[in-house]
């Protein structure tokens, strides 16, 4: 089953295009990588996907029409957001930042918070701490934590490992593949690190400025030996 | 000595309720809402019109002009700063001139001849050498009140956390749901009710005149510049700084000093400490 299917999908900052037709489909329960080079559009997709960029094309989720809707109506559709930088709210405390979060699902809330503990058990901890004193591995967490709490059917990730140690990559690594198998959610990840977006997603894309170059699994894309050479040094 | 420290624990409380609505603008929108002045007015005219002049009883009066204000933000909000996308300069200047239009209004529908509001609680209380008004005691207690209110309204409930949410990082807010349009839209309600209730305070302490409108927009923007901050402990620290020194310079050097040196308070932060004393612009 399709959760989430994107067709020609073009994104517009102005004048400038940052997207060309890009087409991909996300199914029920799966991970779903999507990489590319610094300017390729990876974030713009996601930003796409929440309703904050001018788009034409077609956005569906679970059939139903998202293109042109509003953030807030997009997250009531089922689709968590972890951005690239986290956008945290640095003045809050861990908890008040989990709690915006649960904003739109406020039926959920104990339940989400009690699962976003038990996840990262270090945001429990930190729970009374202003999230601008946190280090980067946690405030990573916070905002995975923070997109868990709109109880979401789809998580978009964008570029959760960067500036992180190997340690706390795998950590987070781990934590995504644990919340897929378990809790089955469907997930799209935007990453410049190839290997953790190859350990992690059963389907690749390769975004080149703007354009969808290739898609496939991670072992067809490896074979693939011109894009062995541009994005594995091999 | 006493007089001082009541006369100026008075003054501050009432200054920290002026302040708090056109903080909260800044903090939310980042727009500077120089009609906010006149919200005091408006709240000021109509509990007079409400109370005085159609003899009905106070807390109607009060929730009039609290109405009238909550009104007169959203107002603003729909018709000035939507249309303009919050840009700064223009929200400013468009905000100023309103300011001047309200005043030419009142003076329409008032006349221009000050007025004087009967005190909204009567009495008086001695303490040492000391007298105080029932009313400024009200007004110093309502004050309290209402911020503490607020403080609790911002920190424990949806909207409020929203509100702060959206002062600190409008994608992170819109990411989680919030609709930062409709909470800068409550947020200028909130702003535009406080407004109001202080205005009736304001005037019940000093008088209604129809250029009343200046120097409690004064005593916000410097509690805005000093501090730098919307925090609402914040607002409560820099106007006991504001009061303080306005009780202190006008008791013991001259009372024609009012509003000097908060003014020159203003300008002497500007070139020392561009970012104010706590140098955040979060609620
Ligand atoms: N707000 C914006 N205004 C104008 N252009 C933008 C904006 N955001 C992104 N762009 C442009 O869109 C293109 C794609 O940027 P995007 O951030 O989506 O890339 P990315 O793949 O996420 O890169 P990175 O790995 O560095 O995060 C770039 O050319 C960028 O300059
Ligand atoms: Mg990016």
């Amino acid at each position: 089953m399709t959760l989430l299917e994107i067709e020609r999908l073009s994104a517009f900052y102005g004048r400038a295009q940052s997207l060309h037709e890009v087409s991909l489909s996300v199914g029920k329960g799966e991970v779903v990588a999507v990489i590319g080079t610094n300017g390729a559009g990876k974030s713009t997709l996601m930003d796409s996907i929440m309703g904050m960029v001018t788009n034409t094309g077609a956005m569906r989720l679970e059939g139903q029409d998202i293109i042109g809707r509003s953030p807030a109506e997009i997250v009531r559709h089922g689709v968590g957001y972890a951005p690239e930088r986290a956008h945290l709210f640095p003045f809050m405390t861990v908890e008040d930042n989990l709690l915006v979060g649960g904003y739109t699902a406020r039926e959920d809330i104990d339940r989400n918070i009690a699962h976003v503990h038990e996840l990262f058990p270090v945001l429990k901890e930190r729970a009374r701490q202003e999230t601008a004193t946190l280090s980067g591995g946690e405030r990573q967490m916070v905002s995975i934590g923070r997109a868990l709490m709109t109880s979401p059917r789809l998580l978009l990730v964008d570029e959760p490992t960067i500036g992180l140690s190997p340690k706390v990559v795998a950590e987070i690594a781990a934590t995504l593949r644990r919340l897929n198998e378990e809790s089955g959610l469907t997930i799209l990840i935007a990453e410049q690190n190839i290997n953790f977006a190859m350990e992690l997603a059963g389907t690749v894309h390769v975004l080149e400025t703007g354009h969808m170059r290739i898609s496939g699994t991670p072992q067809e894309l490896m074979a693939d030996e011109e894009l062995n050479r541009a994005y594995f040094g091999t | 000595m006493t007089q001082i420290l009541i006369q100026g624990l008075l003054l501050s409380g009432l200054y920290a309720l002026i302040a708090i609505g056109f903080t909260m603008i800044f903090s939310v929108g980042r727009v500077l809402n120089l009609a906010y002045g006149a919200y005091l007015m408006l709240g000021g005219y109509t509990y007079f019109w409400v109370a005085q002049t159609m003899h009905m009883p106070k807390p109607i009066g009060i929730a009039a002009a609290i109405g009238i204000g909550a009104l007169a933000g959203v107002a603003m909000h729909r018709l000035i700063v939507r249309p303009l996308h919050s840009d700064p300069v223009a929200v400013e200047i468009s905000t100023l001139i309103l300011a001047v239009i309200i005043q030419a209004g009142i003076v329409l529908v008032f006349n221009d001849a000050p007025k004087v509001l009967h005190p909204i609680v009567d009495g008086v209380w001695r303490v040492g050498g000391a007298t105080v008004t029932f009313n400024i005691l009200t007004a110093t207690v309502a004050s309290w009140v209402i911020l503490f209110a607020l403080y609790h309204f911002v920190r424990k409930t949806h909207v409020g956390r929203a509100i702060s949410a959206v002062s600190m990082d409008i994608k992170g807010a819109a990411l989680s749901g919030v609709n930062p349009d409709r909470i800068n839209m409550i947020t200028w309600a909130i702003s535009g009710a406080l407004g109001a209730i202080a205005g009736v305070f304001f005037a019940s302490y000093t008088q209604l005149s129809p250029s009343m409108w200046v120097s409690p927009l004064i005593i916000a923007v410097a509690v805005v510049i000093v501090g730098g901050i919307g925090s609402i402990i914040g607002t409560l620290i820099v106007a006991h700084i504001i009061g303080f020194m306005e009780i202190i310079s006008t008791t013991l050097i001259a009372a024609e000093l009012r509003g000097v040196f908060t003014m020159l308070l203003i300008i002497v932060v500007l070139v020392l400490l561009p970012r104010g004393l706590f140098g955040r612009g979060e609620l």
